[in-house]
């Protein structure tokens, strides 16, 4: 029987800032290839920084492995063709004068053939729905535009792990829903981290809480959220859409 | 945003927008080097380099009002640099207009050939940057030689510069949000300090960001992009424009004016 990797698997990991504090103790969580997952936690719980961790950009101590590769110097190029990270800032994330290279970055780095390279931008730009937006710089995109292009970023390198850092962040309902569907729509693994419990709600199907650097809660959205002693006791809230 | 972007017309559609960028690039750098070594005394041949931009800025349709207000903007600089050369030069000099002789002073002669070369000079630069979006120029650059390198910081430049006086724009409003009263020169200073200092702050969180999102795309240290430019017979057209109209000016309209 041939036994698949996971597509995260963290074992007993802890991270501590340079200052000394200590971010994430002791985590140990594992996700299924295809399964949406949401880390919730109050500001300041460490959802980020396990973001990081499995991106290998917060080295701390334990196991962090992507689809079976240990997240280590060596594994790095390998690991991050595997798993696209979108960064909490769109602005962070878009860097290139215009679109259409910022798309063709990933790609470009992978070695691929220029036109493999545009046939993987014109994907990734159909799947978020920003084709005509190629020649455009990215000053000049909406807010709802940049959250979808930073998205499209990841996406063209055809990666099987897609971790979002608050991709809800400053938008209005109308972009908030369209990023949903977004997400909703794409076969990839996804390991959201968000401080909003509606998002959440509406595109995850586990759910993973976190405060103070500890995993608290891990298992069915539905059953965690409808927790109200839980949700409130970790400054969270029970949203209308559970 | 609503920056008045300095490329705001270089996405419109015209026979010079469709232009090698290299092509421009380089016509503008011979142009100024040409306009630059100009004796001082040259004010009239100064102004027949000027119809070179300005028939290029028409033919792009480029708003002349928007040109001005560039060349405005960035006056200040020179003409505090103009201004003082009559200052310091007082020797006695005659210029001709036609028939009529004026007695000025070199110092002034080197004033108006300062501010007469900078217009037309700026004129060139609008014109290029106005007709050719800031990614084309460059990949150009970078087809042209440039380091790698320096371009990857241009591209920055011009990706973040509008991030920065966004900032640059919220903490001012912040600022002037819960200004009350005037603080006295030392204090305002002090709270000017700080704004730098979280401007400065709030950049260098913004460059380790932008570092792991380049590395979570596999960035190694290698300025990859896919090239676009491609040297057709419009742009080979225009060299030769270029070429006759610059050679004309320096080797019969100059000599001729002078």
């Amino acid at each position: 029987m041939i036994i698949m990797p996971k597509a995260i698997e963290i074992v007993n990991f802890s991270y501590k800032y340079p200052d000394g504090t200590v971010a994430l103790r002791d985590i140990t969580i594992s996700v299924e290839h295809g399964q949406k997952v949401a880390l919730i936690g109050p500001n300041g719980a460490g959802k980020s920084t396990l973001l990081l961790a499995m991106a290998g950009f917060a080295k701390g101590t334990g196991k962090v492995l992507v689809d079976g590769l240990l997240v280590k110097r060596k594994n790095l190029k390998k690991i991050r063709t595997l798993l696209g990270s979108c960064l909490e800032n769109p602005d962070d994330q878009l860097f290139m004068p215009i679109l259409f290279d910022d798309v063709a970055f990933g790609p470009l780095n992978m070695n691929l053939e220029a036109e493999q390279v545009k046939t993987h931008v014109t994907s990734a730009l159909q799947t978020v729905g920003l084709v005509e937006m190629a020649d455009k710089a990215p000053h000049n995109l909406s807010a709802g535009q940049k959250r979808a292009a930073a998205i499209a970023t990841v996406l063209s390198m055809t990666p099987k792990i897609i971790t979002l850092d608050e991709p809800d962040g400053s938008l209005d309902p109308r972009n908030r829903n369209n990023i949903i569907k977004l997400l909703r729509s794409l076969p990839q693994t996804l390991i959201i981290a968000t401080c909003s419990m509606f998002f959440a709600a509406a595109l995850a199907d586990r759910a993973v809480l976190i405060d103070n650097g500890h995993i608290i809660a891990d298992g069915d959205i539905r059953k965690i959220m409808s927790d109200l002693e839980l949700m409130t006791k970790h400054g969270l809230e029970v949203p209308e859409n559970i | 945003m609503h920056h008045a972007y300095i490329d705001k017309f270089a996405y419109q559609d015209s026979p010079v927008h469709r232009l090698d960028s290299r092509v421009k690039f380089l016509i503008v750098l011979i142009f100024t080097v040409m306009v630059i070594s100009l004796p001082r005394t040259s004010l009239s041949i100064l102004a027949c380099y000027a119809v070179g931009p300005f028939a290029v800025l028409v033919l792009g349709g480029i708003p002349l009002k928007f040109v001005f207000k560039q060349i405005l903007l960035v006056s200040p600089f020179v003409l505090i640099l103009a201004m003082s050369c009559p200052l310091y030069d007082k020797t006695p000099a005659t210029i001709a207009f036609g028939p009529f002789l004026e007695r000025t002073t070199l110092g002034w002669l080197r004033c108006f050939a300062i501010l007469g070369k900078f217009i037309v000079t700026m004129m060139a630069l609008i014109a290029l940057v106005s007709t050719t979006r800031f990614n084309d120029l460059l990949v150009g650059l970078q087809k042209l030689g440039l380091p790698k390198l320096l371009i990857m910081q241009l591209g920055f430049l011009y990706r973040y510069i509008f991030v920065l006086i966004d900032r640059a724009h919220h903490i001012l409003q912040a600022r002037a949000g819960r200004r009350m009263r005037n603080l006295g020169f030392k204090t305002e200073l002090k709270i000017a300090a700080s704004m730098l200092g979280s401007l400065l702050t709030r950049s260098i969180d913004t460059a380790e960001h932008i570092n792991v999102a380049m590395q979570a795309r596999g960035f190694n240290g290698n300025w990859n992009t896919l090239s676009k430019l491609q040297i057709r017979r419009s742009d080979c057209i225009f060299i030769l424009t270029s070429a006759c109209f610059l050679l004309s000016l320096y080797f019969f309209v100059g000599p001729a004016l002078r």
